[in-house]
């Protein structure tokens, strides 16, 4: 008796279509293959919220009592598969149910299989991916994280190449023949996508990490007071007023010490403190109170607290003040006005660096017009990713195009 | 005469005059589980930001407690209590009578304390309507009720609500290939119904977060004019209506320019537009709905027809109404000269 444990691991909501498409691509190709399967979502992860992750799981089992033993289970300790469909989740990832960092191959069993979709080189997903006591396969599929919002799905294919993926790493439980037809019977198959498995099946890259390997950073934890420690009434300490930034001057919020929110962003912005005409707008538009004020009336934003959705950019009147950057370019969460003042003519470099580099400043949040969709998945299904438009069209998309 | 054995004494809070004149400190801070880009946290924070920290917050059920008080933390700096869905009237009302009773007697120091009780559209436009209404009639207690509008209940995964707008995608309403349209209803106007509703409460108004400046001095008018007032925020959801996060500041605005949500005050019975929509009444035209409507990907099985008609509807509400954008029945000369035309 053996099965096949494979969690999905997410953006909430611009993920959340493709995940269970994934999971239950998984089932209905077990079907096929001869074998038993059930996928379902994490309870704890629910409701969900745009980018911050989440999880969803699907099993395989020769046997219907295998599979019924597994289901038993409230959420799987441990995982064959961890499938990540966004590299930027290979930070780590702090998600709704869960307080501190978590690696993300953090339930992948010895010599279980990190899948994962990414355009980076392996050296630059092990910067980022923290280090196993045991050796585990690496294995990509070159594309770019398909994100779209809850009502509207972008059929770029990413969920049955993550089928035809998994037909190669676990044949014993899921053979290519099974998969095509299940996706060839599937209400959102075609002959494409069929195709497209194949191709997947072909093209996957893996290499073997050892122990060791990846990121040395120790992730951080919180620790949470149990129910018998609790206050009266379950009150619980607000939090403090915050203080100036330094000589009586500007402003730095205290923040919620359990919860920092930065694994939920893949994008970041980079500020130019040169051009900026301290307008005040960014600061007052951050739902997440992210930008700290610094003594001559700039804003820096802090990147613990910072959840990268974007609405600095759009709302900053100068052009390229504030560039939204993709996360995967950044190694560390520090300050950008203490680098700024430091040495300012290093800071330009790195800023400049940062957002002319066009891969980098592509966005890809979700729904912006209709027939978007459509036109991003025009190009190569060969090379694995739809061209993505950068910014949003129609509004600052003339100054951002790749 | 009834004996006066009140007093109406409030803090005193003036109007920002100008972005550069706004509170520096945050009082309802980072560290919250709510998606990217959402519009509702930054209301929570502009709220909290005008009214100060000498504050009681009250949050019903919804997006804006669950999300941002998670197992044990918080992103409060000012007192916060979660009541229940339904409970917001009855929390703001019961929390001013209970500080007013406890200073009365001398168990508390003497001094106005704003309370405010915050609901969703699901917990104020539907199921806490009638709470609302009762609290409005208490003309003793000072509060302020803010109903903070995402257009659908959010938090449990997008289910369609009373203030939903017409033919929009839901959980409840997933538009099918037999059935395009499934909600058909048009969304209730909750402002202009408390304000013509409730002669006592002397203030009601509409606000948008992406007109912060305004929108944090309408929060303290409604806090020093004394007595229960009203504030209804639309604020654009990425996460129900489907749209890049980056835009939800841009859809704010846009909801304000197709003329869809008037921005308007109802400051002691008297109406006041203001901002974009004052433009609006004073002659500046409106831009299409469509810019709005077809940015969301819960729009975005709509067609041409659809378009139109919801065009032609919130063409009615701005040349129809008796009062555009707020009242909308007719005076019987009006309805009858109407009815000629036909």
């Amino acid at each position: 008796m053996s099965a096949l444990i494979c969690e999905v691991v997410y953006r909430g909501i611009f993920q959340k279509n493709l995940a269970s498409r994934i999971t239950r691509g998984i089932v209905l190709s077990a079907r096929k293959s001869g074998r038993w399967g059930i996928a379902f979502g994490r309870y704890g992860d629910s409701p969900q919220r745009n980018g911050i992750p989440a999880k969803d799981f699907a099993i395989v089992a020769d046997t219907k009592e295998e599979l019924e033993q597994n289901m038993a289970r409230y959420e799987p300790k441990h995982v064959d598969v961890t499938i990540c469909v966004d590299d930027t989740l290979a930070k780590g990832v702090e998600s709704w149910a869960w307080y501190g960092l978590q690696p993300i191959n953090r339930l992948t069993l010895p010599n279980g299989t990190l899948l994962m979709t990414s355009l980076q080189p392996f050296e630059d997903l092990l910067r980022d991916i923290h280090k196993k006591d045991e050796p585990y396969t690496l294995a990509v599929i070159r594309a770019r994280a398909s994100f779209s919002g809850l009502w509207v799905y972008k059929e770029d294919h990413t969920e049955v190449r993550i089928l035809g993926a998994l037909a190669k790493i676990a044949p014993e439980f899921l053979t290519l023949d099974g998969v095509c037809q299940a996706i060839g019977e599937m209400e959102w198959g075609s002959e494409l996508k069929v195709a497209s498995v194949r191709k997947a099946y072909e093209r996957l890259e893996a290499r073997q990490i050892q122990p060791g390997e990846g990121n040395a950073e120790v992730p951080y934890a919180f620790e949470l007071p149990r129910w018998w420690e609790m206050r009266e009434g379950v009150t619980i300490p607000a939090i403090p007023i915050g203080k100036p930034k330094e000589g009586g001057k500007g402003y730095v919020p205290e923040r919620n010490p359990y919860f920092k929110k930065f694994t939920t962003r893949t994008m970041r912005p980079v500020v130019d403190f040169d051009t900026c005409v301290k307008c005040n707008l960014c600061w007052i538009a951050c739902p997440d109170s992210c930008f700290d004020v610094m003594p001559d009336g700039t804003f820096d934003a802090n990147m613990e607290a910072c959840c990268g959705c974007g609405v600095c950019e759009a709302v900053c009147p100068v052009e390229s003040c504030i560039t939204m950057v993709n996360e995967a370019v950044f190694e560390d969460n520090a300050s950008q006005w203490d680098m700024w003042r430091k040495d300012k003519t290093a800071y330009k470099t790195w800023l400049t660096d940062k957002i002319t580099n066009k891969k980098a400043t592509v966005r890809s949040h979700g729904f912006r017009f209709r027939g978007q969709y459509e036109e991003e998945i025009k190009t190569d299904l060969d090379a694995g990713g739809a061209e993505i438009t950068a910014g949003i069209p129609g509004e600052n998309a003339k100054h951002k195009t790749i | 005469m009834p004996e006066t054995t009140f007093t109406n004494a409030t803090q005193v809070l003036e109007a920002f005059k100008g972005i550069k004149k706004v509170t520096i400190e945050e009082y309802f801070t980072s560290g919250h589980r709510t998606c990217q880009g959402c519009e509702s946290a930054l209301v929570m924070k502009l709220m909290v930001k005008a009214a100060g920290p000498r504050t009681i917050v009250l949050g019903s059920t919804g997006c804006m407690y669950v999300a941002n008080t998670t197992y044990y933390t918080t992103p409060w700096v000012v007192p916060w209590m979660h009541t229940q869905l339904g409970s917001s009237g009855a929390a703001a009302l019961g929390t001013a009578a209970g500080l007013k009773a406890l200073m009365r007697k001398g168990k508390m120091k003497s001094e106005p304390i704003n309370v405010i009780a915050f609901c969703g559209d699901g917990g104020g436009a539907d199921m806490g309507l009638n709470g609302i209404s009762a609290t409005l009639t208490h003309k003793e207690y000072n509060s302020l009720i803010l109903l903070y509008d995402n257009e659908s209940y959010a938090n449990t995964d997008i289910q369609l609500s009373g203030l939903t707008p017409y033919g929009a995608h839901t959980t409840f309403s997933p538009p099918g290939s037999v059935k395009r349209l499934i909600h058909t209803r048009w969304k209730k106007n909750v402002a202009g119904m408390l304000a013509a509703g409730h002669t006592e409460c002397r203030y009601v108004a509409t606000v948008c977060a992406s007109f912060a400046v305004e929108m944090m001095n309408k929060v303290r008018r409604a806090l020093t004019i004394g007595g229960p007032t009203f504030i209804h925020s639309l604020d654009p959801c990425p996460k129900g209506w489907d749209y890049d996060p980056m835009l939800s500041h841009d859809l704010g605005e846009l909801a304000i320019e197709t003329g869809i949500f008037p921005l308007y005050e109802v400051d002691d019975g008297l109406l006041k537009y203001y901002g974009k929509t004052k433009a609006i009444v004073e002659g500046r035209k409106r831009k299409p709905v469509r810019e709005y409507l077809l940015k969301q990907g819960r729009f975005a099985h709509f067609t041409e027809e659809d378009l139109a008609y919801f065009q032609a509807k919130v063409d009615e509400m701005w040349e129809k109404w008796e009062i555009p954008g707020v009242v909308p029945f007719k005076r019987l000369e009006a309805a009858k000269a109407a009815l000629e035309v036909k």
